[in-house]
């Protein structure tokens, strides 16, 4: 048991030796895997190091504001594109066009949270799924904008006009997760991410407690876009070209479950999510055809089963280990 | 203790810098096989085609590899599903190239997907081999030296398709029921110029998405604008339902179609109201040609389930022809430069179902005729004979 | 003057007919979540499923069509039901949230399922009525199938309304959606009750996706789209009320015909979800439903 001297101790977000071992071990993993893995699996990390992004963005809106979104992919779809414009139609570098695709998630964000103050429950499901759905059928047809069916290409990632190659991009996204990721962890250990929690556990008592909802609601709904937004960004630069068929519904409960079967109102379970369900259906692939059982059964296997999820499933296991032999 | 950890974080960023990735080699050629890839949509609302023209590649392939393969090299096809979604075409294509290596990419059904993969398959030089689009996509493209295409443009043919409607059927005022995407766009600008050609009415324009499973608004569209004749633009299941929804209304215009839909199934799907439509083909249809009917025999009983597909079948075939008969010109040194030197030496060649392929130095255009067809009762008519279009590429 | 009145009525009369299969579908989810507060997003594949068995039993096996549609709705009766008493029930302690996930789960499992039994072709789903054959009034025409549907679509509904309202079973799936705990109390077998509700819901569903399948073509995917907009319609009826989701599908149905022949057919999908949102920001609880309070 460690006792704690200094407020500074309880502050840190890494502890102890083991903690910095742990923590070095893994970025000496991230740094080395380029020389370790074949070139193929680069893209795979890189697109892991996207949902990440998107995954850590969804649980801060589901599982510590208890806002249960079935649209996500819009705001994903909206920072793609509007990095895309951005990127394409106004020439704005590549830096600028993610942030732009960022910051134009969160507005629409912003827009949704609103109506999302009087609506609960069901309500809110069935609002955000409508979003979801509604800014695919607009990419879809209005051509102009979006490029339609025909789609949308980017130009190349390029830092001073030296064309990225793949191992690059993947140290590019994979250092743009982790700093999303550590600022997440800030946040939610912060004021603001107490109050997250507190309008999920139960809205009317933080209010009365003097949590302004409207103002935490939204803002659980704009940050939440902001990571959405960014990690649609990224998405659109990975691919090199953008098509509204990449944001359907579909996706939206692809983005949910990793969440879910991850462990909601858990960073670590937000990862491992997006680690999971990114790369089991690309090991899956040779079964085609068994995919979406094979992925639905693992969905209703672990609900049913844990349903904190994976990483709930992985603090039990460190509470036993801790109270043991008790 | 700061300073140590500054020091090793900042050695690990200098070390991932400095690494690099090995260089492939020459890939997919080994001493025994060849081999060679494509991305299909095996499974969603193009299903059918792929299935057809995938089936019909494999049991081709299985033919050629039974006999001994070409110059002592069996070739292996790997077959990836798109579900006719091109980001999952993207993706699939990364795989064949990075992960699999294989030597060439043979078609890839979908104007939108080709479109998608276009730059990758460009950029990284590979040998590609009829993508299953839009052939006019390709003029004025730059860095064509690895692709040979032996497919027809749909803006040549909507054009030879509206004329024929217009000077040998009597068709006044033309409607175009179309797939909002580049296979779609791009058979309705060749409509465009048939209606310019044979100064005709184009009526109305109406498009579907390939998701919409409802086309009653869109039938009823059509039958407003008052048009004689109706031409598709469409998938299998979607043209199958705008006729049907067509005849609910009480609307029997002309139906004039692309190859795309050439296969008995649309008589399945679509009932009595597929008979007599009248549609185009780039290759001897079953049924009109003694050797295209000896290799639908030979496909089916390799594998049973291609009696359903015979069209999109023999179309696999086809696609493949040239480039089997490339691999055999260029002997038994196999490398890309070789290849395309062995398509640019075919002049009007004769497969066993394609037919007049020629490529050149400075033609990737493989084949640029069509001819048209009828159905009627479930069997093709052959209306015409070849319809020659100029050559793009 | 004639002319535009009879394609407005045309407009309108396609519109009931595809509405009516909207309610359908509408019903099914309504049903559920009234009793049990689950959105049921396997309902679509659900619907699939059964579909495709009424499509087996009908070729494969080649029963006449009553008695094929009747199977094809007691087999995914109990598929619903298994899976209640399976998955559902057992994962209880699981939030509102999980059990959402655990549905959507099993819609990927039974999509899963039907891709490997049937494959992804298209397939035609033999019916009884024809959509050549039309009847005409003045200028409106009319599929023989489209009054078919309609005519099956009010006669599932109005059976639903008897047994929900004038049974005693009814009566008591009516005490269980409002309060499961005293009718528990009330010595009601809820567990039995809402395995019913779910049987009801999968073979109500089942019964719209082969009323749908004439029109739609049957294949493993057809009944993504109209469970989206039965969705619509439940929502714009109000999500816990059947006459809500009647009339919401029918009302869609129009709106949708209405909007596709004088505004646009490209963004007619797109309507459908702009007024979900709509009616959520306006009025949440729908045109007939009641409102959701909340107990603090």
């Amino acid at each position: 048991m460690e006792l704690r001297q200094r407020y500074e101790e309880d502050l840190t977000l890494v502890r102890g030796v083991l903690g910095w071992s742990a923590l070095l071990a893994l970025l000496a993993f991230l740094a080395l895997l380029p020389a370790l893995a074949p070139g193929y699996f680069l893209y795979t990390a890189s697109l892991v190091a996207v949902h990440v992004v998107i995954a850590v963005g969804l649980n801060l809106l589901v599982g510590y504001t208890g806002q249960i979104s079935l649209g996500h992919a819009g705001f994903v779809a909206v920072g793609a594109y509007a990095a895309g414009v951005l990127a394409t139609r106004l020439h704005v570098p590549w830096p600028g066009a993610m942030l732009g695709g960022g910051i134009a998630a969160a507005f629409f964000g912003f827009l949704v949270g609103i109506p999302a103050l009087r609506l609960t429950g069901p309500y809110l499901t069935i609002a955000t799924l409508g979003f979801g759905i509604a800014v695919n059928q607009v990419l879809t047809n209005w051509e102009q904008l979006s490029g339609g069916r025909t789609g949308l290409f980017l130009p190349k990632l390029a830092i001073a006009g030296v064309r990225l190659r793949d191992h690059h991009i993947y140290y590019l996204f994979a250092g743009l997760a982790a700093a999303l990721v550590w600022i997440a962890t800030n946040l939610v250990r912060s004021h603001v991410g107490r109050a997250f929690v507190a309008i999920r556990d139960s809205d009317i008592a933080a209010e009365v407690m003097g949590v302004n909802l409207t103002v935490y609601k939204t803002l659980a709904f704009a940050v939440s876009a902001f990571y959405a937004g960014i990690g649609g960004a990224m998405l659109a630069y990975l691919l090199g070209y953008l098509e509204p068929q990449l944001f359907t519904l579909f996706e939206s409960i692809y983005y949910f479950s990793m969440i879910v079967i991850g462990g909601l109102g858990t960073i670590p379970g937000s990862i491992l999510g997006a680690i999971l369900l990114t790369i089991l259906p690309q090991q899956l692939a040779g079964l085609k055809q068994y995919l979406p059982l094979v992925y639905g059964a693992t969905i209703v296997l672990v609900m049913a089963v844990e349903p904190l999820g994976i990483y709930g499933r992985w603090l039990r296991i460190k509470l036993w280990f801790k109270t043991w032999p008790f | 203790m700061r300073l140590a950890r500054i020091g090793v974080i900042l050695s690990l960023l200098v070390l991932a810098a400095t690494a690099t990735v090995a260089q492939p080699q020459e890939r997919g050629v080994t001493d025994t096989e060849i081999v060679i890839g494509s991305s299909q949509p095996l499974s969603g609302p193009a299903a059918f085609w792929g299935q057809g023209v995938g089936g019909g590649m494999d049991a081709y392939l299985k033919v050629i590899n039974d006999q001994g393969g070409i110059n002592g090299r069996k070739i292996r096809l790997i077959l990836r599903d798109d579900g006719y979604l091109p980001p999952r075409a993207v993706a699939n294509v990364r795989e064949l190239v990075e992960r699999e290596r294989v030597f060439a990419i043979v078609s890839l059904i979908g104007s939108a997907n080709t479109f998608a993969v276009r730059d990758y398959v460009i950029e990284n030089q590979l040998l590609w081999i009829t993508p299953t689009a839009d052939a006019n996509m390709w003029a004025g493209f730059k860095d064509k030296k690895y692709l040979f295409v032996a497919y027809p443009g749909y803006v040549d043919e909507g054009r030879i398709l509206t004329v024929y409607g217009a000077r040998q059927m009597g068709a006044k005022s033309v409607a175009v029921f179309y797939q909002n995407d580049l296979y779609g766009q791009k058979g309705l600008v060749g409509v465009k110029r048939g209606v310019a050609e044979a100064r005709i009415k184009l009526a109305t324009a109406v498009s579907y998405e390939v998701t919409d499973r409802d086309v009653s608004a869109h039938a009823l569209k059509l039958r407003q604008s008052g048009a004689d004749t109706v031409i598709l633009y469409a998938l299998p299941t979607a043209g199958a339902l705008i006729v049907r929804e067509m005849a609910k209304i009480g609307y029997t215009p002309k139906l004039l179609s692309s190859f795309t839909l050439a296969d008995p199934i649309m008589f399945q799907l679509a009932g009595e109201a597929w008979n007599g439509v009248t549609l185009t083909a780039f290759f001897p249809v079953p049924g009109t040609d003694a050797k295209v009917d000896a290799m639908l025999e030979t496909l089916i009983k390799t594998n049973p389930q291609l009696r359903a597909s015979p069209f999109n079948a023999l179309a696999g075939v086809a696609f493949l022809e040239p480039f089997v008969e490339a691999l055999r010109r260029t002997g038994p040194n196999v490398t890309k430069d070789g290849v395309v030197r062995a398509f640019e030496s075919l002049r009007n060649w004769d497969g066993e179902v394609i037919r007049g392929v020629t490529f050149g130095a400075n033609r990737r255009q493989g084949i640029n005729r069509i001819y048209i067809v009828r159905s009627e009762g479930g069997q093709y008519k052959k209306l015409t004979d070849w319809i020659e279009y100029p050559v793009g590429f | 003057m004639v002319q535009d009145m009879a394609l407005l009525v045309q407009y309108v009369v396609v519109g009931l007919a595809v509405g009516s299969l909207y309610a359908l579908v509408a019903l099914g989810i309504v049903l559920l979540y009234r009793t049990s507060r689950i959105l049921n997003f396997a309902h679509g594949d659900l619907a699939t499923f059964g579909t495709f068995i009424a499509f087996a039993l009908l070729t494969a096996w080649r029963w006449p069509f009553a008695a094929a549609s009747l199977g094809s709705l007691l087999t995914t009766a109990v598929v619903g039901a298994a899976f209640f008493f399976l998955v559902i029930r057992p994962a209880k302690e699981s939030t509102l949230l999980g059990k959402i996930v655990i549905t959507l789960g099993l819609a990927l499992v039974l999509q899963g399922a039907t891709v490997i039994l049937w494959g992804t072709g298209t397939k035609i789903l033999p019916f009884p009525l024809s959509d050549i054959k039309v009847y005409r009034l003045g200028q409106v025409v009319v599929s023989q199938i489209s009054v078919g549907s309609f005519a099956v679509g009010l006669a599932l509904m109005g059976a639903l309304y008897v047994l929900v309202q004038h049974t005693r079973v009814g009566l008591a799936m009516r005490a269980v959606s409002q309060d499961t705990v005293a009718a528990q109390v009330l010595g009601i077998p809820v567990k039995q009750i809402f395995a019913l509700t779910w049987g009801l819901a999968s073979a109500l569903g089942a019964a719209a996706g082969i009323l749908l399948a004439p029109a739609t073509l049957l294949d493993p995917y057809m009944m993504l789209d109209p469970f989206l907009k039965g969705f619509a319609a439940a929502v714009l009826g109000g999500i816990d009320s059947m006459p809500g989701a009647a009339v919401g599908g029918l009302l869609l149905g129009v709106l949708e015909a209405l909007f596709g022949g004088y505004v646009s057919v490209k963004f007619k999908t797109t309507l459908a979800f702009l007024i979900i949102i709509a009616v959520l920001v306006v009025r949440p609880e729908g045109l007939l439903g009641r409102e959701y309070k909340r107990r603090v």
